[in-house]
């Protein structure tokens, strides 16, 4: 691996801009350090595991070792029947039932434990309870199931074959949602100068946070209230979906998401095994406790991004693209979770394929796939890693097949930044960006020049980029035409003073290592000056914070840094009303200043002085004081809602060992433009994890699954994650077209660097085989498959 | 059946109850309630769990709690005034080589030793040495990054 510490990077400023930084150094636009990071530095962060209260027990389920089976009967262990729950047991949970309102849509009825059948390996069929989970293991391996056995669909694309079996019975067919876009292109052969189709596939993968998913729940007598600690990205849908299964108000569900230990759309999920814990915690009256282990988290819960794409395109001479076909498969699993559903991955192919170019035509055909693997969840990025390596790969096959660079067909159709705003023909509506320089930073930064010349000599080295964008913090307007369980609206936060005159935020939605005590921190001393050391974060409790969608979808700074600024301009409004009654001054002559009131250019009133008198020396107070207080609640929504789009281009230079079929990544540039950033080191955090996973899902993760549904990956060390050693020192360079849609112009940027990796790795390793007339197709690209593509070009 | 350990954690002697198959892990966070140490795979691969015994960064989770009878085990509670802990500590965060915090213990132990056993490290030998610590926040840069800065300081 090349690591020159010659090369610029983003820590050293390469053309980062500093527009917004404020003068304090502590604002929007500072890379301020984080508040979180002393607790975490000195093993004081507190994961739901880490919390033990007394008399609790612990569960372990009971899951199914078969992918498809009648499910005849579980025999207990003797003397254990009060220990041991089935769904029979439990009747008081009603099946999660995560619709979409998307025409043709098959709603599955996923109950907390197997009823009748079980669908995947993996559904837990019983909950065992013991004083340790080590006992709770044995009393789940001393449960006998019967299982009539049934053949498994593991290949969606088999999901619809004549003659196979139904994984739900009253359907008609093996498919949640079919969703197309009728446009001939029959005329596209005769005027193209290109055409080219291919097949791809990208793996299944685990999401593999490296805490797992875990629940406490416990009955608190007193409020009459379960009360529910777990560790979840969206703590308020959360609640919604406990209260609708257990039928429950929802005054009566308190859910608190202490630390979490990474999610990655993981965590944003209602989970059975939550259910069935709040079920028992109310019918035994004790605590019961379930930490996902890593067996269950790779089998049970293997649950993202596999896709399967037949992709026509047809271009002009110039490269310019006339159209595309896109035929799209998702294997959506055996059931819909919930809130996001089956359908949101395959659906949201057909919206998100053009990227960030402009597309005449179009016609596209998606399928959402159901089959005997775990539901389908929403992985960072969603749906883009697959669509824009789909795209990507495609556009350097026209390339290739034009005599172009790749760099030269981007270019010819990107949109370009004198067309921003730019509604493309999906309805997809981009607020701003210039999205051909970012592609032309990306192709300096690597030095093509060099790569041609080795090349020319014969070493197996190529470059391949992948150009995207992304839509974050996308609202009402974009979701509830899909009608799932949960559509956005407007984000809600809180901003008080305490009467010692700390700020005190309240927000709904939740940090899973984004560093929002930091970054909403710095909003508000934005706004109001207080010091970020003076602000404290309360999040993660329904019961203490607004209500809130949660964490994902890149929303958080977008949404909840323009709440947290409305509250706290209200905040100011209400302080510069009491200051000015204490100054002895009008309305009008006093402002904001350094964490102050005062006069205009005179003397001031320390905020911490205005909110002790308020709560503690009211005799001070005019009579006509606003009888609100210090204490506001303020909603935020960015107007239009249809979303933030961030964009990028990442280049990589690739090293391809023909004899072992190794990949190394030589050197890796990401050109990024996420608007104002209100912290460019947790930017720049975002998207370097996030481009790591995309490597990941490039490389190295598969979970594959055998003819009978079985999954084979059940280690680490079989499904592998990238280390230190696989991931390249990733060199960033940031440009800033702020939104004109959001409160500082920050754009929605979390999930980004995940999307690109699989597009411009997979282009770099083909261009390093072009030579050999050889191409890899199929995600991640391991070793055997690179070797294989080599010797089907030798044959 | 569960059966008396003696080992000596962060400095102090401690017997615990614990069962022969429960893990080292097990006994710190369970017995012990030291939760800064944390499990992430149970199966030696991902590193979150990483302790020192004897000296030695190794795996909380492989290690029966029968087999650390006597040992000497130090965990990301027992640093504090430890030198180069909290050079490593000020860098973590200086670098954002910490993003949700799960990884970090382990990442820490591991860092630790490092600095200690390769004072002359370069970036190359910092990664394969940190190839036993999984992290999926941060792809590794900022890690990497504090941990050269501290042997950087150390060089003077």
């Amino acid at each position: 691996m090349t690591t020159a510490s010659d090369r610029p990077s983003a820590s050293e400023g390469v053309n980062r801009p500093h527009s917004h930084a404020s003068k304090t150094g502590k604002g929007v636009g500072a890379s301020l350090r984080r508040k979180e990071d002393a607790r975490f530095l000195h093993g004081r962060g507190r994961y739901v595991g880490d919390i033990a209260v007394p008399g609790m027990l612990e569960v372990a389920f009971l899951r199914s070792p078969v992918a498809h089976a009648r499910l005849l009967g579980v025999t207990k262990p003797a003397g254990a029947q009060d220990r041991v729950f089935l769904a029979a047991d439990l009747p008081e949970i009603a099946p999660i039932r995560a619709v979409s309102a998307l025409p043709g849509f098959r709603v599955s009825e996923q109950t907390a434990l197997a009823t009748g059948k079980v669908r995947h390996v993996g559904e837990a069929i019983a909950a065992c309870l013991a004083s340790s989970r080590a006992e709770a293991e044995d009393l789940a391996a001393a449960c006998e199931p019967e299982f009539e056995v049934l053949p498994a669909i593991s290949d969606m694309l088999t999901a619809r074959a004549p003659g196979v079996p139904l994984i739900h019975e009253h359907w008609a067919e093996n498919v949640f949602l079919e969703t197309r876009r009728e446009e001939d292109l029959s005329d596209l052969d005769a005027v193209a100068a290109a055409k080219v189709t291919r097949v791809l596939r990208t793996s299944r993968q685990s999401m593999a946070p490296i805490e797992g998913r875990g629940v406490l729940a416990e009955w608190d007598t007193r409020l009459e209230q379960l009360v529910v600690t777990t560790a979840s990205q969206q703590p308020h849908v959360s609640k919604t979906g406990i209260a609708e299964a257990l039928g429950l108000d929802e005054g009566q569900v308190r859910v608190i998401a202490p630390d979490v230990g990474g999610g990655f759309g993981y965590k944003a999920i209602l989970l059975p095994e939550e259910l069935v814990c709040c079920a028992l915690a109310m019918r035994l009256q004790r605590p019961v406790r379930w930490l996902e282990d890593r067996l269950e988290q790779l089998t049970a819960n293997a649950n993202c991004r596999e896709h399967h794409y037949i992709v026509t395109a047809w271009a002009d001479r110039e490269g310019r693209l006339l159209g595309c076909d896109v035929d799209a498969t998702v294997d959506s699993g055996a059931y819909s979770s919930y809130p996001f559903s089956a359908c949101l991955e395959a659906a949201q192919i057909g919206s998100i394929f053009p990227g960030p170019y402009i597309l005449p035509r179009f016609r596209y055909h998606t399928l959402s796939a159901c089959t005997n693997k775990p539901p389908i969840l929403p992985y960072r990025g969603v749906a883009r890693p697959g669509v824009c390596y789909a795209m990507e790969t495609t556009l350097d096959a026209l390339a290739r097949q034009l005599g172009l660079s790749a760099e030269a067909i981007r270019a010819v159709n990107l949109v370009p930044k004198e067309a921003m705003p730019y509604r493309n023909l999906v309805g997809k509506h981009f607020d701003s960006g210039d999205y051909k320089e970012a592609l032309r930073r990306a192709v300096a930064l690597v030095d093509v020049p060099k790569v041609r010349a080795r090349q020319a000599k014969g070493e197996c080295v190529g470059v391949g980029l992948a150009s995207f964008c992304e839509q974050g913090a996308h609202g009402t307007s974009v979701y509830h035409g899909w009608g799932m369980p949960m559509v956005p609206g407007f984000e809600q936060a809180q901003a008080r003073f305490t009467p010692d005159g700390v700020l005190e935020l309240r927000v709904g939605l939740h940090s899973h290592g984004q560093g929002l005590e930091t970054t909403l921190a710095q909003v508000a001393h934005e706004i109001l000056g207080v010091d970020p050391a003076r602000v404290r974060l309360v999040h993660g409790d329904t019961a203490l914070t607004p209500y809130s969608t949660g964490t994902w979808g890149s929303r958080a700074m977008v949404m909840a840094g323009g709440a947290v600024a409305e509250a706290c301009r209200q905040l100011g409004e209400r302080a510069l009303t009491i200051g000015a009654a204490l100054l002895q001054a009008e309305r009008g002559e006093v402002e904001l200043a350094g964490g102050t009131v005062r006069r205009r250019g005179g003397a001031g009133i320390a905020l911490e002085e205005i909110a002790r008198t308020w709560y503690r020396r009211p005799q001070n107070l005019p009579a006509d004081v606003d009888r609100g207080g210090l204490d506001v609640t303020a909603g935020y929504r960015p107007d239009p809602d249809t979303g933030t789009h961030s964009y990028a281009c990442h280049a990589v230079v690739a090293r391809v060992d023909v004899e072992t079929g190794a990949v190394t990544l030589e050197d890796y540039v990401v050109v990024e433009d996420g608007g104002v950033l209100v912290n460019p080191m947790i930017v720049d955090g975002q998207v370097l994890g996030g481009t790591a996973q995309g490597i990941g899902t490039a490389l190295y993760e598969e979970m594959p699954y055998d003819a009978q549904g079985q999954p084979l990956a059940g280690t680490l060390a079989d499904y592998l994650l990238p280390g230190a050693t696989e991931v390249p020192d990733i060199r960033l360079d940031h440009m800033e077209t702020p939104s004109p849609w959001t409160r500082f112009g920050q754009k929605g940027i979390g999930e980004s660097g995940a999307i690109g990796p699989a597009g411009a790795i997979l282009n770099a390793i083909n261009d390093a085989l072009a030579p050999l007339g050889a191409e890899v197709f199929d995600l991640p690209a391991t070793p055997a498959r690179v070797l294989a593509a080599i010797e089907a070009a030798r044959r | 059946m569960k059966r008396p350990i003696s080992l000596t954690v962060n400095g102090r002697a401690e017997t615990v109850l614990a069962e022969p198959r429960t893990h080292l892990a097990g006994l710190l966070r369970e017995g012990l309630r030291l939760t800064g140490t944390h499990i992430g795979c149970e199966h030696g691969v991902c590193g979150a769990c990483t302790v020192e015994v004897d000296g030695a960064p190794a795996r909380a989770c492989l290690l029966h709690a029968g087999a650390a009878e006597g040992a000497s085990v130090r965990t990301v509670e027992g640093f504090d005034g430890d030198a180069v802990m909290t050079a490593l500590r000020e860098a973590f965060s200086a670098e954002h080589a910490l993003q949700c915090g799960y990884c970090t213990p382990g990442m820490l132990v591991t860092a630790r030793d490092i600095i200690l056993r390769l004072p002359d490290a370069d970036e190359a030998r910092v990664r394969e040495e940190l190839a036993g610590n999984l992290c999926r926040c941060t792809g590794y840069r900022g890690i990497v990054r504090a941990i050269l800065r501290v042997l950087a300081q150390r060089r003077g």
